[in-house]
């Protein structure tokens, strides 16, 4: 994500590129990174392979954070072009935006915006959802598995891997994309590793190994993390707002709980596929 | 020239050799069966033929070429292909699948062609399913094709585990215990699809079984292993008479 987007930025505000052209190129280099990334780390076992990449994250994270010249720093992407130089990165997407809203005569930016996201969900998850029921996923499926009976079987399973993690991070350089429109501001503190896990919380609560388990778990989630602002009754009334915006933290987590011990197979998973051994 | 040339094959673990010294030939289209105690040294042997094990020192030939340093999917695609001594049935996928995921040279498994020519991967996926299904009756499990193959017993698996072996056009197969666990009925059918590909197909076999009435019946070669070393090679009758195979192995038994 934070690669996608300042990768965009960057190149919009400081080198000239048409933002579009920029986007395109934030998507390249974000697989590059992932493959770069692979190709040392996928020996690792499944969970000290996710401890790297979440170490790989933090490391881009801190790099936005001390590169000031190159990212703008702390200050986030209005200190892009330097100090009082205030330069904007979107305003192709502005543009675009206000067409769209045109097109489709829809009240507002955010309507509008939440239909534009929603169809380039859409359109992502259906093409994966493709790959995945394809002989190519079955291969993935087969590695998820077992990588020795896969290899046996003729299956690469190394370059198998990588193309995951390529396919990975074009999702993840979309999505950083969108959110740095959607806010046309951003800093690395955007990036922290509460929204890798906030992804694996959507993960969990939408089921793991479903395509369509994660649009359902990120509603889901994202009605119970901003919804829960707005309690105003009995026992979150006690409270003032300030509170309760950290007392829904704790709600998630106890939905999450509860979650592993009544459904761990997620709202869509399939429990049988928990228990075959 | 042989099929498989196994050439002074060395391993240790610790300070245990667990193969030492290994030599032997598999001949094309020939039934080979690999006999020894338990700890023998058969099975490391057969994960560095297939590439799963690193050996020190020693050489395996292929149909001709060195296969040292090779990775296990290439010498898979190369034709040589293995089972485990316990079935790794893919649990998740249904039992067609598993045979499906076997297929060789498949253009489905490659995102690009999954998309850009998605009527060919579609129609080759087709193509194999008919084969996969062909070689799920063989070993009769097409009643249980749909089925997640984590349901499957003991036995099926290692059925379940040959026919997936088969789905991948190989030359040569290594059979780990293909029988334990396998009822009496369905192993003499199994035996009786091993003799048939051999002759129909020219498939050789290289087989690791306990269960030696059949290995003297079925096999022209049999290569018998202790403490890691190649006892004796001969055919079922030289073997059987062999004083020193009937010390290290027949003669425990008895």
């Amino acid at each position: 994500m934070a690669i996608g987007a300042y990768t965009m930025a960057i190149l919009t505000v400081k080198t000239g590129v048409g933002m579009w052209a920029a986007a395109v190129i934030a998507i390249g280099v974000s697989i590059l990174a992932g493959l770069l990334l692979g190709l040392p780390t996928l020996r690792l076992r499944a969970d000290y392979f996710a401890i790297t990449t979440i170490a790989f994250s933090e490391i881009v994270r801190y790099v936005a954070l001390n590169e000031d010249r190159l990212t703008g720093g702390s200050q986030g992407t209005i200190n892009l072009a330097g100090a009082g130089a205030a330069v904007q990165y979107d305003e192709s997407w502005q543009r675009f935006q206000t067409k769209v809203q045109g097109w489709l005569h829809l009240g507002s930016k955010d309507v509008t915006m939440l239909v534009l996201v929603w169809s380039a969900a859409l359109v992502l998850l259906v093409l994966l959802h493709v790959a995945v029921r394809s002989p190519w996923g079955r291969v993935l499926r087969s590695i998820r598995e077992d990588e020795d009976a896969a290899a046996s079987l003729g299956k690469n399973v190394f370059s198998y891997k990588l193309q995951s993690l390529a396919v990975g991070a074009v999702l993840g350089a979309v999505a950083g994309l969108f959110y740095a429109w959607q806010f046309s501001f951003f800093s690395p503190d955007d990036f922290a590793p509460l929204v890798t896990f906030f992804a694996y919380t959507i993960v969990i609560l939408g089921g793991t190994a479903r395509t369509w388990a994660v649009p359902v778990g990120a509603i889901v989630f994202g009605v119970i993390y901003a919804g829960t602002r707005f309690f105003d009754f009995p026992p979150f009334s006690y409270f003032d707002s300030a509170d309760r915006a950290y007392l829904r933290l704790a709600v998630i987590g106890v939905i999450l709980i509860a979650l592993m011990a009544f459904r761990p197979q997620g709202l869509l998973g399939k429990r049988e596929e928990m228990v075959l051994e | 020239m042989s099929l498989l040339e196994v050439r002074s094959l060395t391993r240790s673990f610790g300070g245990v050799r667990a193969v030492d010294e290994a030599s032997f030939d598999v001949e094309a289209a020939s039934i080979t069966a690999l006999i020894g105690p338990n700890g023998a040294g058969k099975s490391s042997l057969f994960n560095i033929v297939s590439g799963f094990l690193r050996a020190e020192r020693g050489t395996v030939r292929f149909a001709g070429r060195a296969l040292r340093r090779q990775t296990p999917h290439r010498i898979a695609r190369a034709g040589l292909v293995r089972t485990f001594q316990t079935p790794r049935t893919l649990t998740k996928l249904s039992v067609l699948e598993n045979v499906l995921l076997a297929a060789p040279h498949h253009p489905g498994e490659r995102l690009v062609r999954v998309f850009a020519t998605p009527r060919f991967a579609r129609s080759h996926e087709a193509i194999a399913e008919r084969e996969a299904r062909r070689l799920l009756e063989l070993v009769r499990l097409d009643r249980h094709a749909d089925d997640y193959a984590g349901t499957l017993s003991g036995g099926e698996r290692k059925l379940l585990d040959f026919a997936r072996v088969l789905m991948t056009e190989p030359r040569l197969i290594l059979l780990d215990e293909p029988m334990a666990g396998v009822n009496p009925t369905l192993g003499a059918q199994l035996l009786e699809h091993i003799l048939e590909l051999r002759e129909q197909h020219g498939v050789a076999f290289l087989l690791i079984e306990h269960d030696l009435d059949l290995v003297m019946r079925a096999s022209d070669t049999v290569v018998v292993m202790n403490e890691g070393r190649i006892l004796t090679v001969g055919t079922p009758d030289e073997v059987r008479r062999d004083e020193r195979v009937v010390d290290a192995y027949l003669g425990a038994q008895v």
